[in-house]
């Protein structure tokens, strides 16, 4: 399943760009706030790793396991409405 | 002799690109021109102050009953005598204000101010500041940005994770894409190091605090508004109690538009002992204790066709933070950006960019604001590019150059280039040189910068840019900007665009700037953003008042309404019939009696709206830089260069040359001598002997080709000029080497031994 309609950020509420997972995962890095770094640990992930982990290798890995992740989430709680 | 030639030339104007000398040049050139540094006020104490000698320390606690003790001593002050509040440039973001100008409990760099003594004479200052005890318990440092990320590395700032400080992200288009369709795909890393600003005034400042709680501050600095600001937030006033006074500045180069040491020290002291306190930075304090360029690790890959065409680039970026944040935020997205330009990204472009506290002298804004470190790897890998390609380097440059009317999507719209004319005279300069001599290659580097930037970190309610013309009985004209003259020619500048929207003469025109009390605010001089911003302010400003004029000049003309009439070099006039007309000063003095004897008065402002994320306009330019290598011992000598610059209309020529220069001779010391070796968190070199500024026996002919284009959005067409051509001459050098050797060098600035080494390197790849 996929989510339908864009995808906002389940920290504070913000349509990031085109909506999409990725671009949710953009803000989050580019906001990197407490809140948003909490959340982020939640997940099981660790928001500092992923962020250095963007930073040291090529390509856009961090972005994407994180978007994944959103996606998921996101997929719940249309489920759960 | 440098050459200087005009392409595209507009004749329309009176005033404006006319032979006009700085208005400010006698009292500069007679030494009549007061400096912070000359002030002197009645009653006046002299500061000094101790700053720390660890790299990252806990204050455990400060006696300075002794220094006290000392005859001539008026006033020690130390953190616990400020209000401890956390300042920065980016107020807007609370978080990025990181930095206490009198630390309270923690240094984290060499040379961080600890207290600060007001005694009756310098010398006085100094012996007491050897008698204050600072009890200090030394920390773990960590200095370069690549350490400070490591899960061990001691933490700078409590809360900042593995010591990112911030971080910028950039991205547009499908560059996973880009990588998957190119033909060829070339990856790098470099490391661009830091430079001082070398300003020959350096930081300071004459402050008095009088009993009625109002502060009054000379300061030497690029924004008299914003010290307004801080000031006010550091020492708990409200901005309209401080008056910053900033006469003249000997130079600036994007560090000293935030607080320094100077400013906030006499301030407390004075406050403490309600007498006029100055302070002025030695050569070693401005070293040791202000800011720097920011130095840089990029790793930059690109994607192209085996046609040359750029598909996509992809850059990752780590900036040496140093301490504190200052306007290294704001570096940080810019660099980003600006290793896009001048081209155009077929498939998109991707930039990851973390700036990394670290126990070293805090890095911020300097000439070209990320830029040049940016130009350094992105044109040298262009170049590389090409030649991996068997293209030609100009050619491919061209093809994949911005163009008039081209969108970086999400961040800027072109809506002037003159980069294609740019090629075509550096082109024409290559060929006029025919064969070098052995040993010289000529290497090259284009770019593009932006006028101004539309930010509000300052978070300010006022608009970016203010002026305000009087007209006074005699037809001369006050004018009041908050724009600051920093050596760079504003104010001529200014008067320039004034007289010529006015119709009157350039010595009609007194420019009055670097007062807060008397000016309207303006947020200064950085980014290459007044002559856009604030000449807009002006040009408004002069429109106002010319109107007005001209409202009176109708009514007594009797002319049909069908016919226009304009002021030109004091004339009044029917634009139809130019040789119909009156005399200007009459015409001032009879609106002055139709106004009740009311002065008239024209106000004009200037804030980009709806231009982007950056700029409202961008400047571009290509260069040309011939290099001599002696290959002994690795000395690089430069013996020729030329630029091709699209600044838009020039307002000025005689400073635009000034600017040009003297960006250039910055450039290149950035490229080849200029560097900050730091051992253990201490600079080595913190003095002109061992700081190598080029010096002028090694500058080369700065030959200009100017390309005046048309900015819709700048006053009469003018944008950028003199901070962007920082940025390519660095990686002109470097071309100029590959072309020589081969050899690719990934370090800025390059040093003899770097060149050596690689030669050598060559050697034993080639056996």
């Amino acid at each position: 399943m996929s989510v339908s309609g864009p995808i906002i950020c389940p920290v504070c509420g913000k349509k990031a760009k085109t909506g999409s997972a990725i671009d949710c995962a953009r803000h989050m890095f580019g906001t990197g706030d407490k809140p948003h770094r909490q959340w982020v640990d939640a997940q099981g992930l660790s928001f500092i790793d992923l962020m250095i982990e963007q930073a040291t290798t090529p390509g856009n890995k961090s972005y994407q396991i994180l978007a994944d992740v959103i996606e998921k989430d996101a997929e719940k709680r249309q489920k759960g409405k | 002799m440098n050459r200087y030639t005009v392409i595209n030339p507009h004749t329309k104007f009176t005033v404006i690109n006319t032979h006009v000398h700085n208005v400010d040049g006698i009292a500069k050139v007679t030494g009549r021109a007061t400096y912070t540094f000359d002030v002197v006020l009645p009653g006046m104490l002299y500061g000094k102050i101790l700053r720390s000698p660890h790299a990252h320390a806990k204050i455990k606690s400060i006696d300075y009953s002794k220094a006290m003790a000392l005859h001539g001593v008026k006033a020690v002050a130390t953190g616990k005598d400020t209000l401890g509040a956390k300042q920065g440039i980016w107020r807007r973001y609370k978080d990025l204000c990181d930095e206490q100008l009198l630390t309270v409990d923690k240094v984290r760099y060499i040379g961080e101010p600890v207290a600060a003594v007001a005694a009756v004479t310098e010398e006085i200052a100094e012996k007491a500041l050897e008698l204050i005890e600072v009890d200090y318990e030394v920390l773990e440092g960590v200095y370069e940005p690549l350490d400070a990320i490591k899960k061990e590395a001691p933490e700078i700032h409590e809360g900042f994770e593995r010591n990112i400080n911030v971080t910028r992200h950039i991205e547009w288009g499908d560059v996973d894409e880009g990588f998957a369709e190119a033909d060829y795909i070339r990856e790098d890393w470099f490391r661009c190091g830091g430079q001082a600003h070398m300003c020959m005034e350096t930081r300071a400042a004459v402050s008095s605090y009088t009993p009625d709680g109002k502060l009054t501050i000379y300061h030497s600095n690029q924004s008299p508004y914003y010290m307004q600001g801080l000031m006010a937030g550091v020492m708990g006033m409200r901005e309209g109690d401080i008056r910053v006074i900033s006469p003249y500045v000997g130079g600036g180069f994007g560090g000293k538009f935030e607080l320094d040491g100077a400013i906030f020290a006499t301030a407390v002291l004075s406050k403490k002992c309600m007498r006029p306190v100055k302070i002025v930075f030695t050569r070693e304090e401005d070293f040791i204790a202000s800011k720097r360029r920011t130095p840089m690790f990029y790793y930059s890959r690109t994607g192209v066709k085996k046609d040359g065409t750029l598909l996509c680039r992809e850059a990752k970026v780590f900036t040496n933070g140093g301490a504190y944040t200052g306007m290294g935020a704001t570096a940080l997205y810019l660099t980003g950006f600006f290793h896009s330009f001048p081209y155009v990204w077929q498939k998109g472009y991707r930039y990851d960019g973390y700036r990394v506290y670290t126990n070293t002298l805090p890095s911020t804004s300097m000439r070209g604001f990320g830029a040049p470190q940016a130009m350094w790897c992105s044109e040298q890998q262009i170049e590389w590019i090409a030649a991996d390609l068997k293209l030609d380097p100009i050619e491919m440059r061209r093809k994949n150059s911005h163009y008039e009317g081209y969108e970086v999507p999400g961040q800027a719209t072109i809506a002037s280039c003159g980069i294609n004319q740019c090629y075509d005279e550096i082109k024409k300069w290559i060929a006029s040189k025919g064969k070098l001599p052995k040993g010289h290659a000529i290497g090259l580097s284009a770019c593009g910068f932006m006028s101004g930037g539309i930010f509000n970190w300052f978070d300010t309610p006022y608009s970016f840019s203010s002026a305000v013309v009087t007209i006074n009985m005699d037809g001369t004209v006050e004018l009041n900007v908050g724009a600051q003259d920093i050596g760079q020619g504003s104010n001529t500048t200014m008067a320039i665009i004034c007289a010529e929207t006015l119709g009157c003469k350039i010595e009609d025109v007194k420019v009055h700037s670097g007062d807060t009390d008397y000016n309207p605010a303006d947020l200064g001089a950085w980014g290459s953003r007044q002559t856009l911003m604030s000449g807009n302010a002006v040009k408004r400003a002069a429109e106002d008042a010319k109107k007005q004029l001209l409202e009176f000049a109708y009514a007594q003309s009797g002319l049909n309404i069908i016919y226009d009439l304009d002021i030109k070099d004091r004339w009044v006039h029917s634009i139809s019939r130019p040789e119909r007309g009156s005399d200007y000063v009459d015409l001032v003095r009879k609106a002055l009696r139709g106004k009740s004897g009311q002065r008239i008065m024209g106000r004009g402002f200037y804030t980009p709206y709806r231009k982007g994320m950056i700029s409202p306009a961008y400047s571009y330019m290509l260069q040309g830089v011939e290099v001599e290598v002696d290959e002994e011992t690795g000395k690089i000598r430069l013996c020729d260069s030329m630029t091709a610059h699209d600044c838009g209309q020039p307002i000025n020529h005689l400073g635009l040359i000034g600017q040009l220069e003297g960006a250039f001779s910055m450039a290149a010391g950035y490229g080849y001598l200029e560097y900050m070796p730091y051992e253990d968190g201490k600079l080595m070199n913190p003095n002109l002997v061992d700081y190598h500024m080029i010096r002028a026996p090694e500058m080369p002919p700065a030959n200009i080709a100017e390309i005046d284009t048309y900015e819709p959005e700048g006053p009469y067409g003018a944008k950028e000029a003199g901070e962007g051509l920082t940025n390519p001459t660095a990686a002109a050098i470097g071309n100029a080497l590959f072309k020589l050797y081969g050899i690719q060098m990934k370090e800025c600035p390059i040093k003899p031994e770097m060149v050596v080494n690689a030669l050598k390197e060559k050697k034993a790849k080639g056996k």
